[in-house]
């Protein structure tokens, strides 16, 4: 051997994020075998993910089968909090991760008896930007925005706002107290998503929850099925 | 930051790609600009996480992908480094388009001649 060196670029052209992605499409492959209609809830911190599956889950009963997924970084709060309306709920504890990844979701899958499952929410870390670009093996992902973040958050997230394939704004209840311009926020969204559909709700009052709950039952029923980003 | 477990990700599958017995030099990879990456914490990431491995030192270069802005008005078509932009016309809210590419493109290695 001459013992030189030669440089040289050895082409790649591989997803970064393919080994997330190739357990993704192990678990879409399960939930879909088992006919469970998968939701990836993203949203900013206090933005309501919880207490809209509170809501959620207390008019599902009898409508349909639910399990639940929540990732937080820590504490069991929400975990607990959602145990009250489903008893087929796992909490999953990120430490520091700011977004759940496919292997959690799959690991997370093998603690619940999913027989007889239809529905499958998964509530992501509480973070408008990091969970996006993480395939979990959901059917749809849902942006949740609320009236108490400001209407440039649309803007301001452009990966949620166009990968979602539906918005929710939350807390409408209170706009009588903030000052929010709907149709500023519904203009942003509508230049990044022509299409996505979006639903004002209260998961306090329940204003709004009746579409949301229909949009719900189209996606067990089969509809929504627009694949993966 | 969601940096952070790209970076991490990047690192294992380039450990995976590279040779046997090569010494990574440099890492080149495209964003999309939906993907939102900070540049600077992306940097400082991959510089932590390679921290005291075989690929400690390498450079990351990263082909930042814009977004292409669509005028509906005037019909004028151009690359802009921020979503929300007006338009020359008067036009101020012409559509931005992004793309989500988060790859690994090369990866320049030395390699001993034999």
């Amino acid at each position: 051997m001459s013992g030189e060196t030669r440089t040289v670029r050895l082409p790649v052209a591989e997803r970064i994020l393919q080994a997330n992605d190739e357990i993704a499409d192990s678990v879409r492959s399960e939930l879909a075998r088992r006919a469970i209609f998968a939701i990836d809830l993203i949203g900013a911190p206090g933005s309501g993910k919880t207490a809209l599956l509170e809501a959620t889950l207390r008019q599902l009963k009898g409508r349909h089968r639910p399990a639940v997924l929540v990732g937080d970084l820590a504490t069991r709060r929400d975990g607990d909090r959602l145990a009250r309306w489903c008893d087929r709920v796992v909490q999953i504890s990120t430490g520091e991760g700011c977004h759940l990844e496919a292997g959690q979701v799959r690991d997370a899958l093998t603690q619940l008896d999913l027989d007889g499952v239809d529905i499958l929410f998964i509530e992501n870390v509480g973070n408008l930007i990091c969970p996006v670009g993480f395939d979990l093996g959901q059917a749809v992902k849902v942006g949740l925005f609320s009236l108490t973040e400001g209407d440039d958050k649309a803007a301001k997230h452009p990966y949620l706002v166009t990968a979602a394939d539906l918005i929710l704004l939350n807390k409408v209840d209170l706009a009588p107290h903030v000052s929010f311009d709907r149709a500023a926020f519904e203009a942003d969204v509508r230049l990044l998503n022509a299409k996505v559909p979006m639903f004002s709700v209260s998961a306090t009052t329940g204003e709004g929850l009746d579409r949301w709950l229909d949009w719900l039952d189209r996606g067990v029923a089969g509809g929504h099925r627009v694949g993966a980003t | 930051m969601h940096e952070f477990s790209i970076a991490e990700a990047l690192m294992v599958q380039v450990v995976r790609h590279a040779p046997a017995d090569a010494r990574v030099k440099e890492v080149a990879i495209r964003v999309g600009a939906l993907r939102g990456i900070e540049p600077e914490a992306l940097q400082m990431s991959w510089e932590a996480v390679t921290h005291g491995t075989a690929i400690a030192g390498s450079t990351l270069t990263v082909d930042q992908l814009p977004w292409t802005i669509t005028c509906s008005n005037c019909g004028r078509s151009w690359s802009s480094p921020k979503p929300f932009v007006d338009c020359s016309c008067g036009n101020v809210a012409p559509t931005p388009t992004g793309s989500d590419e988060l790859d690994l493109v090369s990866i320049t290695v030395d390699e001993e001649e034999t």
